[in-house]
């Protein structure tokens, strides 16, 4: 289905591609009926905080050079920016620099006058402070629901200051999923910065949050004859205009990725690929093997498959020793959940089940290629899963009762809860650092050492006593969910 | 810019932080009836970049929270609130549940109220906090905690006897004073130490049994500009429980004396036991401070004028300290935190209640939201280098090192460096905060090099 470029708002998720939040069952089954259409969402009795889409566009709008985003919304909808905004900051960041976030502050009398004015003032003003190129207007759940025409501020603003006034609606509560957040600034920057290509180069994108460990990605595109655009964080403003000048795009993750590429290739005809996400041997091979052919390198392709076999065989068959008989699960985002699978199993290690943070039956690309994980569930044995939008109350039920050797996990709140439990939790570490042979042998390396010392995990589980009662603690993970489809 | 209320860089969360202020009690757990992302925003600010804090034990991802969307703005949400805290009884080990609110649920004009007082015969208390985002910042959300509380929870006194010597302890924000939980103990052991037995409701083994001691205290002690200024008058009226309000969480030698000896007076305790602590305490300090002279005029970089954009409590507190203790002057104080206008005129006061000659006392303070202010207004300012020091929150980061600023955090967003006991309070926490501020000054080396 074609992206709608046109309209103001982006369309969120569920509706876009079908996708959930709430699953219980297997990878088979639900790509299954993903794939068929038949992929009901469920609901839970029972909830614990998430995260929403407003956090998340805002997140990724920060990133881009010279624009500042004014927020109409409370002045808690932009108030945890600072999270994403510490990154910038570093002492080693290349050029930090901070949020550029206004609220426009919404209050108690505004819901019954309306705050338009105070939305055209908080644009002035953030004009006049930093002379912005662009400046994103967001919304907020309080400005949809008391029935703010934003969008025509939007559009008065850009006749009054004469600079590009981007929007992203960006309403908590109109998506379950926070990568519907993600859509939104695929969205907007898709309407600000992206160009009309002038000619087409030997040029692949790659969409993610950081383009950290881009060195072997350069190298291994540059002996394809192929040079790599990053579009991160710290992407210039240029570098998105000269996107629509590469043949190809592939990006993090569907969750991340998956609109500004399918808006390159439904605009520009960059070629989206995301069957194959090149994380660890496998998918480094499946990748190289889908990507290759397509720039006309099918042959130095399967070369430098041969050569990074060769090069990391003596370090992999020493890590599945170590490995081997293992067992894991894996809580992460609806892309990373599945790769990391697939690459814990090339490992050795058996996983006994997986999380998603949400899923997705298809993603924005043209053609008719399944995602990433319906692929995954095609080729290799099925694993037991569950969906969910980071129920860390579900999570702790499940790996009370499963116990694996270790999970894999990152930021989202519950590797915290596995190591209460005395059960490790390794990073899930995203983006390049598990590109190919050299991240897969990186990410069992990091698992084989923390196993051999666990005595921090060992000793923080010795002194948890759990806060739940004892009649949640024998409950079975998934009691909250409602079987009915709603 | 009148009319303009917006805010850049927000030193504040909206009134949905005040579940921080439950968090910090024990076995007290927050539902929240609220969007899916309202919880994260505030965890941010309040706990992830404020010392890389998290709630114990109750950690962020497991607070319950009805995760409010595009159904429940259509249909309402209140039956599902209801299954939700019929859940959260059944699974937490909580000994009170207090339902805070979202901007969504009262928008659209979900019963709230209603839902939670259906449960007033259970087991477990329930309390609701209205706390839509729109009504005002993380302080109007601690304040209605607080009035739930003195609402809907305590009890009259009745024939209990007021405790001799005990004393609640008011004005510290849990998390948004990113120091509190140190802060709350190194105070505890002031009070004990001139006689007292001081009643404190945040942090480890604090919780529930001092909140239902607090009618039984024989006054309540408030250490801040304006924050729980109302609780405490409330308190008066509800139980007759006098208070003493000193304005600031003292810091350092003068300070810290003067309160000590404050307190003596309103609670008629002994001034010999009170002198022979400030005696101690003042001859802690300048051991530890003398330590380090030889270092500070061995060809320091040592500024003379300083900038404050922090919570008006830290402000104040840091303020005092820095003019009356390392001699100091105040070029600006911004105080970005909403100060209601009411008390603005008395917190200004505080202010120039310090040991600063008339000559350089003219200093302003400036009351807005807007975190982003310091910086506008800075500007190109030219200055010295080497004469400023500025006193702010992870924000203000960027602004000192792109100037050569010598820069503390002291305000939330502190930062996202965990400093486990660390406090600025009493004359231990003045040793800190100069060692703390010495390092920053360390790190410009010998002639600001």
């Amino acid at each position: 289905m074609a992206l709608n470029l046109t309209n103001p708002e982006v369309q969120q998720r569920e509706q876009r591609l079908g996708s959930i939040t709430c699953y219980e069952g297997t990878l088979k089954d639900m790509a299954a009926r993903g794939c068929s259409g038949c992929l009901g969402n469920q609901r839970r009795c029972f909830t614990t905080a998430s995260s929403c889409t407003h956090f998340h566009a805002l997140s990724l709008l920060i990133g881009i050079k010279d624009s500042v985003i004014v927020d109409h919304a409370p002045n808690g909808c932009a108030s945890g920016l600072i999270n994403f905004s510490s990154n910038r900051v570093t002492r080693i960041a290349k050029n930090p620099q901070h949020a550029r976030i206004f609220s426009t502050n919404i209050t108690e009398r505004d819901t019954v006058f309306g705050a338009l004015d105070k939305l055209r003032a908080t644009i002035r003003a953030a004009y006049e402070r930093y002379q912005p190129k662009i400046i994103y207007v967001s919304t907020s759940c309080t400005a949809a629901i008391i029935g703010e025409d934003v969008y025509s501020v939007v559009e008065e603003m850009r006749a009054e200051l004469g600079i590009t006034i981007g929007f992203a609606a960006v309403e908590g509560f109109k998506s379950k999923i926070w990568a519907s957040g993600f859509d939104a600034y695929g969205h907007a920057v898709t309407d600000t910065i992206l160009q009309a290509p002038t000619a087409k180069k030997n040029q692949v994108n790659y969409i993610a949050f950081a383009d950290i460990g881009r060195q072997q990605v350069d190298e291994l595109f540059a002996r394809l004859g192929y040079e790599v655009l990053y579009l991160t964080g710290s992407t210039t403003n240029e570098e998105y205009g000269r996107a629509s000048q590469s043949i190809a795009t592939f990006g993090q993750c569907g969750a991340q990725s998956s609109y500004l590429a399918g808006a390159l290739e439904q605009l520009y005809g960059v070629k989206y690929f995301q069957t194959y996400l090149p994380y660890g041997g496998i998918g480094f091979e499946r990748f190289l093997r889908e990507i290759g052919p397509f720039l006309g390198q099918a042959e130095q392709a399967e070369q430098i498959i041969a050569a990074e076999r060769k090069k990391y065989r003596a370090e992999l068959e020493s890590l599945r020793q170590r490995l081997g008989g293992k067992t894991a699960v894996v809580l992460l985002g609806a892309s990373y959940a599945y790769e990391y699978t697939r690459i814990l199993r090339e490992l050795g290690v058996n996983v006994l089940h997986t999380v998603g943070y949400h899923y997705d039956p298809r993603l924005d690309n043209q053609s008719a290629e399944p995602v990433a994980a319906v692929a995954d569930a095609r080729d290799f044995a099925d694993v037991p899963t569950s969906v969910n939008d980071i129920q860390t109350m579900e999570n702790y039920l499940l790996l009370r009762k499963l116990r694996p050797d270790f999970v894999v996990s990152r930021a989202h709140g519950d590797g915290c809860w596995a190591v209460r439990l005395g059960i490790p939790d390794i990073e899930g570490r995203i983006g390049l650092l598990i590109f190919g042979y050299k991240g897969l042998v990186n990410f069992g390396r990091a698992i084989a050492d923390e196993l051999d010392n666990q005595n921090f995990v060992r000793k923080i589980h010795a002194h948890y006593r759990s806060p739940f009662t004892p009649a949640y603690e024998a409950r079975e993970p998934f009691f909250a969910i409602e079987k009915e489809a709603g | 810019m009148s009319g303009c209320e917006m805010i850049e860089q927000s030193r504040t969360t909206c009134a949905l932080g005040g579940m921080y202020t439950a968090l910090a009690m024990e076995r007290v757990l927050p539902v929240l009836h609220c969007g899916p992302g309202c919880q994260a925003q505030a965890r941010s600010l309040l706990g992830t970049i404020n010392g890389a804090q998290s709630a114990v034990p109750f950690q962020e991802s497991v607070i319950p929270c009805s995760n409010f969307g595009e159904t429940d703005v259509i249909f309402g949400g209140a039956d599902r609130l209801r299954t939700l805290i019929e859940h959260t009884q059944a699974a937490y080990q909580a000994d009170l549940l207090i339902v805070f609110s979202g901007c969504t649920p009262e928008i659209i004009g979900d019963d709230t109220a209603s839902v939670v007082s259906s449960f007033a015969a259970s087991r477990t208390p329930v309390l609701f906090a209205e706390t839509a985002g729109f009504r005002g910042n993380n302080l109007y959300g601690h304040a209605q905690l607080w009035t739930a509380i003195c609402d809907q929870y305590l009890r009259p006194r009745g024939a209990e006897a007021v405790i001799p010597g005990l004393v609640n302890v008011f004005g510290i924000v849990p998390f948004y004073d990113p120091f509190w939980s140190a802060q709350l103990e190194e105070l505890a052991l002031l009070l004990r130490s001139v006689g007292l037995k001081p009643n404190i409701f945040y942090g480890r083994g604090k919780g529930l049994p001092e909140v239902d001691k607090i009618p039984r205290a024989e006054f309540n002690l408030l250490l801040s500009p304006w924050v729980d200024l109302p609780l405490v008058r409330r308190l008066r009226e509800q139980y007759g429980t006098p208070y003493l309000h000193y304005p600031a969480v003292p810091l350092g030698p003068t300070e810290t004396s003067r309160f000590l000896r404050a307190l003596t007076d309103f609670a008629a305790l002994s001034p010999a036991r009170t002198e022979a602590v400030i005696r101690e305490g003042e001859a802690q300090y300048y051991y530890y401070l003398n330590r380090n002279l030889q270092w500070l005029y061995t060809c320091r970089v040592l500024p003379k004028y300083f900038l404050v954009n922090a919570s008006a409590a830290a402000a104040l507190s840091l303020t005092r300290y820095l003019v009356n203790d390392l001699g100091l002057i105040p070029d600006k104080i911004y105080l970005p935190e909403n100060v209601p206008e009411k008390n603005r005129s008395q917190v200004e006061g505080y202010f120039r209640d310090t040991e600063l000659n008339k000559g350089v006392a003219g200093f302003p303070v400036i009351f807005t939201e807007d975190g982003g202010l310091m910086a506008a207004e800075f500007g190109d300012r030219l200055f010295d280098p080497g004469t400023l020091a500025v006193f702010g929150s992870f924000w203000d980061v960027l602004f000192c090192r792109e100037r050569r600023i010598p820069f503390l955090s002291v305000t939330t967003p502190q930062g996202n460096r965990a400093f486990g006991v660390r406090h600025y309070c009493g004359f231990s926490g003045g040793i800190n905060f100069f060692t703390d501020y010495f390092a920053v000054l360390a790190e410009l080396g010998p002639f600001g090099m």
